[in-house]
């Protein structure tokens, strides 16, 4: 396993990307930051750290093994291998925010982006982009989001936590490899932020409703059970969580 | 020619106000009549002839074009260009992010392995690549908008 430390880069995802477009990258190719210009969150938001006190890094993953329709379960798999590793850390309350975001006593501490490369209708690579709050405890105008230390009172070795990190990477996406799709599903959905607990939605109108979080469809939808056991799917776009 | 096609066919003219369409290709033939107020008669018939089964399978490929044919309202043979299709449902976007250039624009030349756009399904960006060089002849889908499995998104002109 090839890791590349660099001590600031704009963004790790778009140099990892860059990197494979120019030369053939190995499994497992790591780029990790202690300080990005321009970090990067769900399409153009930013992601903002200080010097030296989280984690920052893309991997790169030969992902041609997963079908095409069942792209989602890239990002089970990736939510899953952060919070196990962070379980063993002993970081409590630990839940998926669906779909992708990380949450410890209901705060965000970590984030995802996963960028695929598509050819021939087929997945070739993945570019895995996780940032970490790990060590810092000031948070600007984000009262929903924390950090390990915030949430512990204790100091991370960001190289530990990497290595926690990849080897929980490499074990699930063997068990995604295999083929046991629907043991990585129910653990997911065991992990889910409210699941099973009554919560308020929104629509894409701007209305509120409200049901319960049941679980993901094979496709990454949200499964909501609304009023008379209906149980209905939505989209990104088409509901937003209350809380 | 897909159930998908044929329905944007009988929007088509739907739109078009022609009370009554025949459209035949090689072995499909279609009649699209729109009805008067008092009932909406749209109807069609695809024949497949028992003894080409094989053609069937040649015509989704030239019957793409043909229906974006009547839209530019030319009568310029687009059977020559390559669709590239959508493989996945999602949100599609001509750019990195909102701050960047876009991938490409219609005249520009590709070529095998570049990046054409992104199509985003449940916060994953699956950026799609190329499978063939050529020119960008036409963008058929609007920045940050939804598309459909097998959605056409570009046609190239790989002459």
């Amino acid at each position: 396993m090839r890791i590349i430390k660099l001590n600031a880069i704009d963004s790790t995802n778009s140099f990892l990307r860059q990197m494979s477009a120019e030369e053939a990258v190995k499994d497992y190719t790591v780029v990790v930051t202690n300080y990005q210009t321009n970090g990067r969150g769900q399409m153009g938001t930013h992601w903002n750290s200080e010097d030296s006190k989280n984690l920052m890094f893309s991997v790169f993953k030969d992902v041609s093994f997963v079908n095409i329709d069942q792209h989602f379960y890239i990002s089970i798999t990736v939510a899953l291998s952060i919070l196990k590793a962070l379980q063993e850390f002993n970081i409590k309350k630990l839940k998926i925010k669906w779909p992708n975001d990380i949450l410890s006593e209901n705060k965000k501490i970590a984030g995802i982006l996963i960028e695929n490369v598509i050819k021939q209708n087929q997945l070739q690579g993945s570019i895995i982009g996780v940032g970490l709050n790990v060590n810092q405890t000031e948070f600007e105008n984000l009262p929903n989001a924390s950090s390990l230390k915030l949430l512990s009172g204790e100091h991370f070795n960001l190289d530990e936590l990497l290595q926690v990190i990849l080897k929980h990477l490499k074990m699930n996406f063997e068990i995604l490899k295999s083929g046991n799709f629907q043991a990585l599903k129910a653990d997911y959905e065991e992990l889910l932020f409210r699941k099973n607990k009554p919560s308020t939605f929104k629509n894409a109108e701007g209305h509120l409703f409200s049901g319960f979080i049941i679980g993901v469809s094979n496709s990454g939808c949200l499964k909501v059970q609304l009023e008379d056991q209906i149980i209905k799917e939505f989209d990104l776009k088409s509901i937003s969580l209350l809380y | 020619m897909d159930i998908k096609e044929i329905q944007n066919l009988i929007k088509f003219v739907a739109k078009s106000g022609a009370s009554e369409v025949k459209l035949e290709m090689d072995d499909i033939k279609i009649t699209i009549k729109t009805g008067g107020e008092e009932r909406d008669t749209t109807t069609f018939v695809q024949q497949i002839p028992m003894s080409a089964p094989v053609a069937q399978t040649v015509a989704p490929a030239a019957s793409a074009p043909t229906t974006a044919a009547p839209a530019s309202a030319t009568s310029e043979d687009n059977s020559k260009f390559i669709t590239i299709k959508s493989p996945i449902i999602g949100t599609f976007y001509r750019k990195p992010s909102p701050d960047k250039p876009v991938f490409v624009e219609v005249g520009k030349s590709i070529k095998e392995g570049d990046v054409l756009c992104v199509i985003e399904a449940m916060k994953l960006f699956n950026e799609i690549e190329s499978e063939v060089s050529g020119k960008i002849v036409k963008i058929l889908v609007d920045d940050s908008s939804p598309v459909e499995y097998d959605q056409p998104l570009f046609l190239v002109d790989p002459s």
